[in-house]
């Protein structure tokens, strides 16, 4: 188990995972955009910068990202150096230049001690903050519809072609996963879009309701190696029938044990 | 796992109560539409609540594509971890038995994790429907007394 020091606390960390999970463990925040449990590490977002340093380098220091930096025994941590705070203080001033009435952009940057971009002001102000996590979420949801397309300043997040995508199943999870609220999404009953591509919903045979669309319903039997009936039925009418087969289970209802 | 969650249907009155501990416990201040235990209503006083069956080899377990569901060896309940989970739904559609709720005021999906431990339905279930039986009790139940019971 790497022993480590952070912040002046010994952090045992465990084998094989990030320097930022295990600041966490000591307790120590590091401010992130692009970190999410559920997928791979980015280093997209350069927040979770971080100075490590060994005894023996003669004072020498290295900034690395916390997220992607694996833990290594007898490594000194210090999240908070000056180095560390201006950076983060760059990486901010240069988001909040992009994304200058993105909330979560303005409160990080103000909890960092800038109100306002020392940068020119982006004229087309967007809440894309380009963390990357919705590609991610979608490479792992296995559909791959959307990714970043261009470089430098023209950089954004689109479908290939900025066409409606052909993989995409309409999951949503893109714009459930998205920290600003940037990826728009319409969803009712019967139909859903988004990405600029319509898909009918899953409608339950009996009562009517959806949850996912016919293109997921799909993609699910694909992949589990199911017919597709399987995720017909409605989770209300699932009970239903659950609550039949316990009924029947039990034979006769017994008399009511309160009266009134 | 030294306790069971027992469910005797006949016992059921449809009372609602622990549809609304449920609601409470898990912080919807009391709106039983988000409950996680269902009372299927078979007449004003008889019912019977489906409630996860925490199955042994749980489809929605499988189905999750980022591991947001765990087994919880201690209670021998699945878990969903509101972190991980990347709200695509994939286990509310894969549960055979609808007890994998989509909640759409608090954007989660919303399962029985047996309140780590403590159900807060049991204690206040009027007729003992619902129980958190020791396991060797729980064992013996089904034999004669309740067919069907859940686990």
């Amino acid at each position: 188990m790497p022993t480590l020091t952070i912040d002046g606390r010994t952090v045992h960390a465990d084998h094989g995972t990030f320097l930022l999970a295990a600041c966490r463990k000591a307790g120590i925040e590091v401010p992130t955009l692009c970190e999410h449990p559920a997928v791979e590490p980015y280093g997209g977002c350069r927040l979770c910068v971080v100075d490590v340093t060994r005894p023996e380098w003669d004072g020498w220091s290295k900034m690395v990202v916390a997220c992607l930096f694996p833990v290594e025994d007898g490594i000194v941590v210090d999240t908070r150096s000056e180095r560390v705070m201006e950076t983060r203080k760059v990486v901010l001033d240069l988001l909040l230049a992009r994304c200058p009435e993105t909330p979560l952009i303005r409160d990080l940057a103000a909890a960092h001690g800038i109100v306002a971009t020392s940068f020119v002001r982006n004229p087309v102000p967007t809440d894309c903050i380009l963390c990357g996590l919705c590609t991610r979420v979608c490479d792992t949801m296995g559909m791959s519809a959307i990714s970043s397309v261009d470089r430098g300043a023209g950089r954004e997040i689109a479908p290939p072609f900025r066409a409606p995508p052909p993989a995409c199943v309409g999951c949503l999870a893109c714009a459930e996963i998205c920290p600003t609220g940037f990826i728009q999404f319409e969803s009712g009953t019967r139909k859903r879009r988004i990405w600029e591509k319509d898909f009918d919903m899953l409608r339950c045979p009996r009562c009517g309701r959806s949850h996912i669309t016919a293109a997921q319903a799909d993609f699910f039997a694909g992949r589990g190696g199911v017919p597709r009936s399987y995720f017909e039925i409605c989770d209300h009418c699932k009970r239903a029938d659950l609550a039949a087969t316990a009924t029947r289970l039990a034979g006769e209802p017994a008399t009511p044990a309160r009266q009134g | 796992m030294d306790r069971i969650y027992c469910v005797i249907p006949e016992r059921c009155i449809a009372c609602g109560k622990c549809e609304l501990a449920c609601a409470f416990a898990h912080g919807s201040e009391g709106q039983p539409a988000a409950t996680r235990i269902h009372i299927h209503r078979r007449g004003p006083d008889l019912g019977t609540p489906v409630v996860c069956l925490q199955c042994d080899d749980p489809s929605c377990l499988a189905a999750c594509p980022v591991g947001a569901l765990t087994w919880n060896a201690r209670t021998a309940a699945i878990e969903v971890s509101r972190e991980t989970c990347i709200r695509c739904r994939m286990c509310v559609a894969a549960c055979p038995f609808g007890n994998m709720t989509w909640d759409d005021s608090r954007h989660e999906v919303a399962k029985c994790d047996l309140c780590g431990g403590d159900p807060r339905c049991v204690p206040f279930c009027p007729t003992k429907a619902l129980d958190y039986v020791p396991a060797d009790r729980a064992a013996i139940l089904p034999d004669a007394a309740v067919p069907g019971a859940q686990r």
